[in-house]
């Protein structure tokens, strides 16, 4: 009836092909498969901590982990320093992580991301520091309230801070003598700011750019708006936490602290804010500054540490940079940003976060107080690449081969201006931050683009904090 | 039953006719043994392209934000992303640059093959093979990082090599027309190594003895190709400039790194757009619904390639 397609031979070949594709296919099925679990640390019970991949030196990882073993020989830790441009590029990797089903008991997160975590994946420390409340008094002794306020969110501790960085002004020393200039006092005005930076202009040749900024959330246009007396963002204090100011606190340093900060309502168009944005448009057009899209940190060590930039706003993350690069200590100083109608400064910190996803809770908290001692931040903070969020570290002796002499200048900023504040870091903080540097670009592109750029900033801001994200 | 009827009015021996279209035996063979070994390639592309294609247009279909559950959205994204003054933008941005990258590409890539099909001992020949192919092979992100400097405004060796000559500043990268202008100058210099080998296999490809016969004629440097070898190498330019628009289409390390898509939107591709609503925002799906649409323009432009191909390319 049917035709014969295949002779007898034919057949018993493919038969046999196909008998030894199936054998193959069964073997490669049934064959021990490499998985994400497989990687060290991920499934042997290890406790993982994902960091930042440029936050620690290798030899300060090693020193962290290796300590915390000695105290706690049942609880296996396994750093996984991820690899990032930034920290929204971190974050990015870290929820990709997350949606791989391979989510870290504890990421290290800077004010950028510290609500965004809070508000979706973070898990309040609250009971576990009422319960050590006696092992942590002399933690709490020694950081500032503010930075321990930016890491509330809605009246809940999420994170100890163990690093800062305000947003101080850098000046090249070799620059200010060659201007004729002396260093300027720490009650400086704008006014004083501008005349420094004609004056280097003047003394200085047509490579040279007085004043060198980047566009991004921390550091950039955002001091400015401070020292103006506003924000981007409307903000306000979320309601409690008196928890933890009454049991940590004095009297004196708890007052006017709320439950962690709220930005909300957009204020682009805000008279200070425009004001601000005109003062940089006004220094651009001068000459005095570089422009948005040519500032990035890149290349800032290399043109400041030569001398082709006289200032810059940084934190103490830059000592230890600027001597890296081979400056002095004496070839570059610190100051605190000028005044304006106030003098309240940027920060932004960075601790742990603990994770809901997270089955190894206690033993993640150990760990979170183990990275916040002074001992450990001692030999993971060797260079001064940040700032110490306990203030007893910050020591002559620590600056005396790097630098700066003003080195006070670093933690006396918040003490000093006791309103200085976190960058205005919402849940939204990813699109606000793209807003933000979008039309802080078109602002300051030519004359007369300040009012509709910041218009529009206004518009694409109210819908970002439309969105729940 | 429909079996039966089928084989009732099958017939029982085939007539010479049907014999003749029918394949046989060792043909049928041979196909199987092909479907065999195309097997691996099938599944390859059913894993990899396929399904990563239907799970783009799903996931544009819902709200999904890594760390909560997707929900289902209907067309909702697709809304958003046409209301979205940015993507709309980006798309601008992306075939403007299209359009400027790939003309440079292929101009740039097909005079140097020409050049190099010239009198020229084959060492330099090798020598100039190499070095326009050479940036092709190398990172974007790390070219990109180093013109970045290169065209930096106020600290850039191209501004201080210019300000010898008396000329002024240029703000490559902080003016939107430079900026644009910069990141196809950067593309187009590591990107046109690889039409240039096209061409110059093409070129090979070409009977000497046409030439000869022409110059015989009488025909001459430009006339001789115009006439001889732009015909004759179309369809290695369709080739090229297939792929060069589908590259270009996906623009993205270049300008990322060198503007981040600045001054304001001025040099946001669609693939910036993707990236930053997936990954920054946490919106997958309407960065999935960006990626459907940009799928679709891809399409589109290289069917209506293959389509204008038939009156421009002439096969051998």
């Amino acid at each position: 009836m049917t035709d014969s397609l295949f002779s007898r031979r034919a057949l018993l070949r493919y038969g046999a092909y196909g008998a030894g594709a199936a054998a193959l296919a069964g073997t490669a099925a049934s064959w021990d498969r490499l998985t994400g679990a497989d990687i060290p640390g991920r499934d042997d019970g290890s406790l993982v901590v994902a960091t930042l991949g440029s936050a620690f030196s290798p030899a300060g990882v090693r020193a962290l982990v290796d300590g915390f073993r000695r105290l706690h020989p049942d609880i296996k830790v396994r750093v996984n320093a991820v690899q990032a441009v930034d920290w929204s590029d971190f974050f990015a990797k870290i929820l990709t992580q997350i949606a791989a089903g391979t989510a870290p008991d504890l990421v290290y997160v800077a004010t950028e991301g510290v609500q965004l975590f809070a508000r979706h994946l973070g898990v309040p420390l609250d009971r576990w520091v009422r319960r050590d409340a006696a092992e942590l008094r002399e933690y709490f002794a020694d950081v500032h309230p503010s930075l321990v306020e930016s890491m509330m969110y809605e009246g809940s501790l999420y994170q100890l801070p163990i690093e800062f960085n305000a947003a101080d002004m850098y000046l090249n020393t070799q620059v200010l003598r060659r201007a004729g200039a002396e260093f300027p006092a720490g009650d400086w005005t704008r006014d004083d700011f501008t005349a420094l930076l004609r004056r280097m202009k003047k003394a200085s040749d047509s490579h040279f750019t007085p004043y060198f900024w980047t566009n991004r959330l921390w550091g950039g246009v955002v001091p400015w708006l401070f020292a103006n007396g506003t924000n981007l963002l409307a903000e306000s204090k979320a309601p409690g936490g008196s928890w933890l100011w009454d049991a940590f606190y004095p009297a004196d340093r708890r007052r006017g602290r709320g439950g962690g900060f709220r930005w909300t309502t957009p204020q682009a168009t805000d008279d200070r804010v425009v004001e601000a944005y005109d003062y940089l448009a006004a220094l651009v057009h001068d000459g005095l500054c570089t422009r948005p899209e040519g500032g990035n940190g890149q290349n800032l060590i290399g043109v400041f540490s030569t001398g082709r930039v006289g200032v810059t706003p940084a934190g103490g993350f830059w000592a230890g940079g600027l001597h890296l690069a081979g400056m002095r200590a004496d070839g570059f100083d610190v100051q605190y940003f000028p005044r304006r109608h106030t003098q309240r400064h940027q920060f932004g910190a960075a601790g742990y976060a603990l994770l809901r996803t997270s089955k190894k809770q206690d033993a993640a908290w150990e760990f979170i107080k183990y990275s916040a001692r002074r001992d450990t931040l001692g030999k993971l903070f060797t260079t001064n690449q940040t700032t110490p969020a306990l203030r007893s570290m910050l020591t002559a002796d620590r600056y005396r081969e790097t630098g700066p002499a003003h080195w006070r200048v670093f933690y006396d900023t918040l003490d000093r201006f006791p309103d200085t504040g976190p960058i205005p870091a919402p849940p939204q903080v990813a699109e606000v931050t793209q807003v933000l540097l979008k039309h802080t670009g078109t602002a300051l592109s030519s004359p007369g683009s300040v009012g509709p750029a910041l218009r529009r900033m206004q518009g694409d801001l109210e819908k970002a904090m439309e969105r729940d994200v | 039953m429909t079996d039966t009827r089928i084989s009732s009015v099958r017939p029982r021996a085939a007539s010479p006719a049907a014999r003749a279209v029918r394949p046989g035996a060792r043909e049928r063979g041979t196909r199987l043994l092909a479907a065999v070994f195309l097997a691996p390639t099938v599944v390859g592309i059913v894993i990899f392209t396929v399904v990563p294609i239907v799970g783009s247009v799903v996931l544009s279909l819902f709200h999904w934000n890594v760390i909560d559950s997707p929900g289902f959205a209907g067309t909702a994204n697709y809304r958003e992303v046409f209301g979205d003054t940015t993507v709309l933008v980006s798309f601008r941005n992306t075939l403007v640059f299209m359009v400027f990258a790939v003309a440079a590409q292929l101009l740039i890539a097909l005079a140097l093959a020409l050049t190099l099909n010239g009198r020229m001992p084959t060492w330099l020949r090798s020598v100039f093979r190499s070095a326009f192919f050479f940036p092709l092979v190398l990172s974007a992100a790390s070219i990109s990082v180093v013109m970045k400097y290169l065209f930096n405004q106020d600290f850039g060796v191209v501004n201080w090599l210019i300000g010898l000559f008396g000329i002024a500043p240029v703000p490559w990268l902080t003016s939107e027309h430079g900026a644009m202008a910069t990141v196809v100058i950067v593309y187009v210099w590591q990107q046109f190594g690889f039409s240039f080998l096209l061409f110059v296999g093409g070129l090979n490809n070409i009977p000497k003895e046409i030439h000869e016969a022409a110059a015989l004629d009488g025909a001459t440097g430009p006339r001789k190709h115009l006439a001889i070898t732009l015909p004759l190498l179309s369809p290695t330019l369709l080739v090229a400039s297939v792929v060069g628009i589908i590259n270009a289409l996906q623009v993205f390390e270049q300008p990322y790194v060198l503007t981040d898509g600045g001054p304001g939107d001025s040099t946001r591709t669609v693939v910036m757009v993707i990236y930053e609503k997936a990954f920054e925002q946490l919106r997958f799906g309407e960065a999935s619904a960006v990626g459907v649409l940009l799928f679709v323009l891809i399409m589109a432009v290289t069917a209506l390639q293959f389509r204008l191909s038939r009156r421009f390319v002439h096969y051998q």
